[in-house]
């Protein structure tokens, strides 16, 4: 068993948006939705987020949790399924290629800190492309390979999923830094309800509905003007 | 029939209706349509099965960009889906044939006071077989609860177009009815033959428990339509390249389109005010994409409709 303080600086650590694994590349389609003038201030940018991370937590969290677990009881077959199903429900192309981007170079980096004779084969199948190797899916395979708790997890995938899009709202949005750090801590108020509605869930309670999301991902995805991936 | 009652959207809309109960005969509509060459090699409707209120009747021939492409309305005797109704839909084209089927009118979803209505649809395509589905709108109504469950087995060669229109409600009804529904949840997912899945994707609204007007959901639009491509990879590429992202503010129009999983084709998306101009864009869609297939076009749509 992890003692608190030693998960903690873990959580810190593989929280941090400083952690190499390309995340701030990535925009989820806010550049889009700047551009178009969808959104332009701190309301507005905080209303987008609240949609990104709606998606994210009803699809990479669920996925996630049931592929922690599945660590936990060392079931490789059913953390591949977690896998495969968040390529299956992921609609947008960009999405998945950063999904599958930023999945790989976390597993990289991760036997390069620990040793890990999961995290060691789960990268192998991914450079021989038996598995996708999603980024939520990577994220629990090694937060509990490393002691974390599933609740943790969690945290990590609402924080990095917020403070992506806040980070990227920095460069195309006009809002300062006080405004998105304070969107940042309203969320974190609705953290734990959050996970509430999706701990119990499986893979068929998989869902979204972000359908002008969609479509902003689609403009950047087809137009030439890029700051972001996505 | 799929037992919806698992589906945790459901949970707190699983009472017994009082009036008629489950199942009952007209409550349980049922279609089984069967599309495929003939010894001619005409593309022709071989089987239908059908159960009230439910109906189609004998294919016609009135495409005249595809004069010999069989096409199906489909109706129902029993109005809008109200409480406790169910359906179940099963589409099949053979090696080679091609279909188009619609509604005949817009699919309401009445208002709801028990239980809920829900769609069973599995589409099967063999072999270079080709398949337009264009339905007209479905429209929930106040407190209405509606759910859908569609599984498509599709050939790496055969293409389907699968559209579907959700507007928010009755818009223009008395002071005007958007978002008041209480469920709209639509699920789909598609196989190979060999049952490999290609994706899966889900879409829940539940407008009185979050509401669907913030920026990334429907925002200020009224009207939602997904269409899903499942064509050849090389067809997909074509079609894709052909086929303009773009939001249109004056119209109040915004277009999407990606590649979904698995090389398994296209997903495009629309967002509108208005039902029409959203109908505009799937069909002028469906024109390119029956192009790329067929080489032939979609014709302009009849004035009534």
């Amino acid at each position: 068993m992890t003692d608190d303080i030693t998960r903690l600086m873990r959580l810190v650590e593989f929280s941090d948006s400083a952690f190499p694994v390309g995340t701030f590349s990535f925009s989820n389609g806010l550049e889009s939705a700047a551009f178009e003038g969808e959104v332009y201030d701190a309301e507005t940018l905080e209303q987008y987020v609240r949609t990104v991370l709606r998606q994210t937590l009803f699809c990479d969290a669920i996925a996630a949790l049931n592929a922690f677990r599945a660590a936990g009881r060392n079931d490789y077959e059913e953390i591949k399924e977690a896998d495969r199903q968040v390529i299956l429900c992921k609609m947008n192309a960009e999405a998945r290629q950063m999904l599958t981007r930023t999945g790989k170079k976390m597993a990289e980096i991760c036997i390069r800190i620990r040793e890990s004779e999961l995290m060691k084969q789960w990268l192998e199948d991914i450079l021989e492309q038996r598995v996708a190797g999603t980024y939520p899916i990577t994220q629990a395979i090694y937060f509990q390979q490393c002691g974390l708790t599933e609740q943790e997890l969690f945290v990590a995938i609402e924080y990095g999923t917020v403070n992506l899009v806040l980070n990227a709202a920095l460069r195309c949005v006009k809002v300062s830094h006080y405004e998105t750090q304070a969107i940042l801590y309203r969320i974190g108020v609705g953290a734990l309800e959050d996970y509430e509605q999706v701990r119990e869930a499986g893979y068929e309670d998989m869902t979204a509905f972000v359908p002008e999301m969609d479509i902003m991902a689609s403009l950047h995805e087809k137009g030439k003007m890029r700051m972001f991936m996505n | 029939m799929k037992d919806f009652t698992k589906c945790r959207e459901l949970t707190p809309y699983l009472t017994e209706t009082p009036a008629m109960r489950l199942g009952a005969p007209g409550k349980n509509g049922k279609l089984d349509l069967v599309f495929e060459l003939d010894s001619g090699k005409k593309s022709v409707m071989r089987h239908w099965d059908r159960r009230a209120p439910l109906i189609v009747q004998q294919e016609l021939y009135f495409d005249e960009g595809m004069p010999e492409m069989p096409c199906v309305y489909i109706l129902s005797s029993g109005g809008p889906n109200v409480d406790g109704d169910r359906y179940e839909n099963r589409f099949t084209v053979r090696k080679d044939a091609y279909a188009f089927i619609s509604t005949g009118a817009a699919t309401k979803i009445a208002e709801m006071v028990y239980n809920y209505s829900a769609l069973k649809q599995t589409f099967v395509l063999e072999e270079n077989a080709y398949l337009e589905y264009l339905p007209e709108a479905t429209i929930p109504c106040r407190n209405s609860r509606y759910m859908t469950d569609t599984d498509i087995s599709i050939h790496p060669s055969a293409t389907l177009f699968y559209a579907e229109i959700y507007t928010g409600g009755r818009k223009y009804y008395q002071g005007g009815e958007l978002f008041v529904y209480d469920l709209l949840s639509v699920c789909t997912r598609a196989f190979r033959p060999d049952g490999t899945p290609l994706f899966r994707e889900k879409m829940v609204s539940e407008p009185k428990r979050k509401s669907v007007r913030h920026i990334g959901v429907m925002h200020h639009y009224d009207v939602f339509a997904n269409v899903i491509v499942l064509t050849p990879e090389k067809d997909a590429g074509q079609i894709y390249e052909r086929t303009q992202a773009f939001i249109d503010r004056d119209k109040g129009i915004a277009v999407g389109i990606t590649h979904l999983p698995n090389r398994s084709g296209l997903i495009f998306k629309v967002l509108g005010k208005e039902t029409q101009p959203v109908k505009k864009l799937i069909r002028e869609f469906c024109s390119v994409v029956r192009m790329q297939i067929k080489g032939k076009p979609v014709p302009e749509e009849f004035v009534w409709r």
